[in-house]
């Protein structure tokens, strides 16, 4: 057994000297309970806040489409789409019960079935279909962000929706189901999942609070990789004159960078915790560990900040393609630095799973 | 809404499956497996290290912790290890697309031979010991057919004896689909079961999957001496991406299959199913939320010794769920953190994990134990477990 050993100072205040308790259980759940409480649960009521918002606003909008109407409309989807960027790493717990988290957010969509099945669905003038109870049942693709996307950030969303107003209909009926998914979401986390986590060693859901605290590392490290490769390097591909911009996620809205910047700052959140803030996750690595990635994720923020929301924009720019190259390459300095850590612990994220035969 | 999903550990009539379960390995009609004590077996896995080193570990379990015996530096990672008690020889099978069978001595776990399959095939990690140890079977992948079934069967003939220990390539046979994963010779020892699991793969794209728009995994029958098909069962076209890849057969024959679905993550697929030869498939699904937490992946599916349950590992979604054959229902899930190898011992079954835990399982008290497994080192147990019985 390695000498592993938390750390219960501020993680965020690396200079602060550290006091090295000895690896427990009670520090297990010490560490599970204080990112569901300060970082997986506080995020998950922002995003039902905001969806609620959203959800609000389409149906204001819907009453008579115009200009500002969809503006408060598309302000909402920015608001719950930032909030979603924030716990969108999460991807165990309720976020999996009925396919949520498909629902809320089917991406990327390699074959371009969510297009194809929201054409057909406006194309059915079904009412039917969008009361909520059947919404849920809807295909995937159509339910969530993407297909909310595609319909308000058009030059002709206002025109089509004063069109057509199933259009519009459908629009209201994927704000409302994001709403309630993500109201759904929050609700299990704080009525049942915290007291999962709370009760990890008990062997029901989980085999152990170790176990419990592999989930989150799992959220924050596969996270990292997954950004890195499918966020950026799938959209700059091997130069600048083969990027493909509508690979990005959601380039129509034009906040494809503004969502990594989210995921990062959300990320740094998890491992580093909150002003005052007893233990984060970070505590489960050596401090020196923790030193090294706290620099990775500073370097990779500066990166992040200097450039827009965009990532036309960015391309677009005479040094674009280096800046969001060196993104990539942050990403990737951060993903290095947490497996550099992981190897110095006994902690460990997957072997059969990775596997594939 | 659809189904409540409050119930993350399968609330189950307890008394009922634990009564069924009572009775069905108190009865030694059903008993497929060997009735001596598991304190004397010989457990075999496939193991890496976190120096990416690859090893076959041969373990056994002493009050109630796993005792090393034996462990051997392999080539390359390995995948399933085939025994045979008589002959007392092992066959660790390389994985995809690794192209050795390494044989080991199982009573002292020293290595007998390493040989190595044709340049132009590759094996896929699984094969069997014929009952009276003269053949071991196992798929390979003639991978330079690149449109055609690549997927081929091959017959070695063994010898173990003064002179030492042979296996001579002596029949190769399609295997009537492409990716032939996990196979099985039938109780009569004259027919071969195949899971095709359907998938193009290619050495040079070692793990890129070339094929999954077309796949067509099946379950074939075939004669063990002449290699002739007798029956092959595909799935509905629906399904087409369920890959058949892991079985596993009781005392009677019926065959459990498990699946690993290619498509969309939240389509609903079924991931299990029971096959009687001259029968239909039989689907099997477990309720939300486990079979949603399967994750669309099976690992390895045994049943127990009664026959009449079996268990199923899904390591992507950490748990392995047990099932009665009767009524084709899941009556249990347990949580294990990457577990997947799967054996069945007296009173239940014994799982190994890819984070190195080892846990037993009784059916009967409906108990979990994990094991102490020592201070050998850690490794991640790879994807199957065997046994035999000493």
């Amino acid at each position: 057994m390695k000498n592993l050993h938390f750390c219960t100072c501020l993680l965020a205040a690396l200079l602060v000297p550290c006091l090295a308790v000895a690896q427990t259980t009670e520090n297990w759940t010490q560490v599970n309970l204080s990112v569901t409480d300060n970082h997986v649960i506080p995020s998950y009521i922002s995003l039902e806040n905001a969806a609620a918002g959203m959800a609000t606003a389409a149906q204001s909008f819907c009453r008579s489409p115009d200009a500002a109407g969809l503006d408060v409309f598309r302000n909402g989807f920015h608001n719950s789409m930032d909030a979603w960027q924030q716990i969108q790493h999460i991807q165990f717990g309720p976020i999996t019960y009925f396919n949520w988290n498909f629902r809320i957010h089917y991406w990327p969509d390699e074959k371009g079935t969510g297009a194809r099945q929201l054409d057909d669905l406006i194309d059915s003038m079904n009412s039917d279909s969008l009361a909520t109870d059947n919404f849920a049942r809807e295909s995937v693709g159509v339910q969530g962000f993407p297909a909310l996307e595609r319909l308000l950030f058009d030059d002709e969303s206002l025109l089509a929706f004063r069109e057509d107003n199933y259009r519009c209909q459908v629009a209201q009926a994927i704000a409302l189901n994001i709403s309630d998914i993500a109201s759904g979401v929050s609700q299990r986390w704080r009525d049942e999942f915290r007291t999962t986590i709370e009760n990890a060693d008990e062997r029901g859901f989980f085999e152990s609070a170790e176990d419990a605290t592999i989930d989150f590392l799992k959220a924050q490290i596969e996270s990292v990789r997954r950004i890195q490769q499918q966020k950026v390097e799938e959209v700059i591909g091997d130069s600048a004159a083969r990027a493909r911009i509508r690979r990005a996620e959601s380039w129509r809205s034009n906040r494809s960078l503004r969502n990594l910047r989210l995921n990062v700052l959300a990320l740094e959140n998890l491992f580093s915790g909150n002003e005052g803030q007893a233990v984060a996750l970070g505590a489960v690595l050596m401090p020196e560990d923790r030193t090294l990635i706290s620099e990775a994720f500073l370097t990779l923020k500066m990166r992040l900040e200097a450039a827009p929301d965009s990532i036309e924009e960015a391309l677009d720019a005479d040094d674009g393609y280096a800046r969001l190259q060196q993104i990539a390459a942050g990403l990737d300095d951060l993903f290095e630095a947490f497996e550099a850590g992981l190897k110095n612990t006994d902690l460990y994220l997957g072997f059969n799973s990775l596997d594939g035969d | 809404m659809v189904t409540d999903p409050a119930g993350l550990v399968m609330k189950l009539d307890r008394r009922y499956f634990l009564t069924l379960v009572s009775a069905a390995i108190g009865s030694p009609v059903l008993a497929v497996g060997e009735n001596s004590s598991d304190t004397t077996a010989l457990f075999l896995s496939a193991a890496s290290d976190s120096d990416d080193q690859h090893w076959v570990i041969g373990f056994e379990l002493v009050d109630g912790k796993s005792a090393e015996k034996f462990r051997h530096l392999l080539p390359a990672r390995a995948h399933h290890i085939a025994v045979h008690e008589a002959l007392g020889v092992f066959v660790v099978i390389a994985r995809r697309p690794g192209n050795y069978l390494w044989v080991g001595d199982l009573h002292s776990g020293e290595p007998l031979a390493e040989i190595t399959v044709p340049v132009d095939r590759h094996l896929y990690g699984h094969g069997v010991f014929s009952e009276d140890g003269r053949h071991f079977y196992a798929p390979e992948n003639a991978w330079q057919l690149i449109n055609g079934d690549s997927g081929r069967v091959v017959a070695w003939q063994v010898s173990r004896d003064s002179q030492g220990f042979s296996m001579v390539r002596a029949g190769d046979f399609p295997s009537y689909g492409t990716g032939p994963h996990e196979l099985l010779l039938k109780p009569d020892q004259n027919t071969l079961v195949v899971a095709n699991g359907g998938i193009r793969t290619h050495p040079e794209r070692p793990r890129e999957k070339l094929n999954i728009p077309s796949m067509e995994p099946s379950l074939v029958y075939m004669d063990a001496v002449t290699g002739e098909l007798q029956e092959q069962h595909m799935l509905d076209a629906e399904y087409h991406q369920a890959s058949i890849r892991h079985i596993d057969q009781n005392a009677s024959g019926q065959v459990v299959i498990g699946m690993q679905y290619e498509g969309e993550p939240f389509d609903s697929a079924p991931l299990l199913a029971l096959h009687e030869q001259g029968k239909p498939l039989q689907l099997l699904w477990a309720p939300e939320p486990q079979q949603g937490q399967m994750k669309q992946y099976i690992g390895s599916v045994r049943y127990d010794r009664s026959g009449r349950f079996f268990a199923a590992s899904s390591p992507r979604g950490n748990m392995i769920s047990f099932w009665d054959v009767a009524t084709g229902e899941m009556k249990k899930s347990l949580r294990s953190r990457d577990g997947c190898g799967l054996c069945a011992i007296e009173q239940g079954f014994l799982f190994t994990a890819g984070s190195g835990r080892i846990t037993q399982y009784d059916l009967v008290r409906d108990e979990i134990e994990a094991l102490n497994t020592g201070s050998d080192g850690k490794v991640f147990w790879d994807n199957h477990l065997s046994m035999i019985a000493r």
